[in-house]
């Protein structure tokens, strides 16, 4: 379970700097209250996170300064991509975490894939892509 | 002597050392169970019909996947120009359903079903779509967490699928 959980909070800690990144591209005030609450969602779980391998006596990495982009975001377009990967990224992390855990804890972590999930459904909605969904969220593809 | 048995008698004796049974006693003991689980191993009771196998929880799952799915179909073929934004949800549906019938074992309905019967019910509307997806959202959150870890995982996306497909719809 660990493992899982190590790569879920490395997800988490990206999701947080990407959140940064992208807040600053993006220009309707709408989008950048979405931004900044997923930023704060996304800080929860880490936390939760951090709480849980604690539990597990297990110590995590300290998050690195910085990330590896997968393109570059120079604008809002861009900015909306890369939320969209993200969340993505963060759903995927989470679905790991289902199997290796029961009760509580799997509800944890099915309620926080599905909430990654439906923001990066908000966001393709935003961004005009379609299909806004996929049917396997978190399958790695 | 058959392991089973023989490990009955270890446990017989073993017991015998504090209850201060005799070693015979044990052993009769032990055989009339030994006879006991024979006689019912050999049919006694096959008279009895054999209980219907319980359908597998995910059943529910599969059924409501398949209900969506047309559900779908009827909207896009009263409404045509819903087909566009629709139509991937129908088949997300589908594929839900194919993955949970070769899981579970199930036999799929064959292509027919995707003509409705005569006697369908009413296209839905997208709020009655939009219902029947969250409902649909909580079958499969509840089947995920009472599902053995090798099935949490697909059950988990099915339910997260359906909760975007609720969002899609607004």
């Amino acid at each position: 379970m660990k493992e899982q959980l190590t790569a879920a909070l490395a997800a988490e800690e990206a999701a947080i700097y990407a959140y940064g990144l992208i807040g600053v591209h993006l220009t309707q005030e709408s989008e950048v209250k979405g931004a900044r609450d997923s930023e704060q969602v996304h800080r929860q779980r880490r936390d939760y996170l951090v709480g849980q391998l604690a539990n597990l006596k297990a110590s995590a990495a300290p998050a690195p300064a910085g990330y590896q982009l997968p393109f570059a975001v120079t604008n809002r377009r861009s900015a909306l991509k890369l939320a969209v990967h993200v969340e993505d990224g963060v759903t995927q992390a989470w679905r790991a975490v289902l199997p290796v855990t029961q009760n509580a804890q799997r509800a944890a972590a099915l309620s926080a894939m599905t909430d990654s999930a439906l923001r990066a459904t908000s966001w393709r909605k935003e961004s005009g892509t379609n299909p806004l969904t996929m049917a396997f969220p978190g399958r790695p593809s | 002597m058959p392991d089973a048995v023989r490990g009955m008698v270890l446990t017989g004796a073993v017991r015998m050392s504090d209850s201060g049974h005799t070693r015979r006693r044990i052993l009769t003991a032990t055989g009339a169970i030994v006879a006991a689980t024979t006689l019912a191993g050999c049919g006694l009771f096959d008279d009895e019909p054999e209980p219907a196998p319980a359908p597998d929880p995910l059943q529910p799952v599969l059924d409501e996947a398949l209900a969506l799915a047309s559900a779908y179909d009827r909207a896009i073929q009263a409404q045509a120009d819903l087909s566009e934004r629709l139509t991937p949800l129908a088949a997300d549906h589908r594929a839900h359903a194919a993955e949970l019938a070769t899981l579970i074992g199930a036999a799929l309905p064959s292509g027919a079903a995707a003509a409705p019967p005569a006697a369908a019910p009413a296209a839905p509307s997208l709020a009655q779509l939009r219902e029947s997806e969250l409902a649909a959202q909580k079958t499969a959150t509840a089947a995920c967490l009472a599902a053995p870890a090798e099935r949490a995982a697909l059950v988990g996306s099915i339910a997260a699928c359906r909760a975007t497909h609720a969002s899609a719809l607004r």
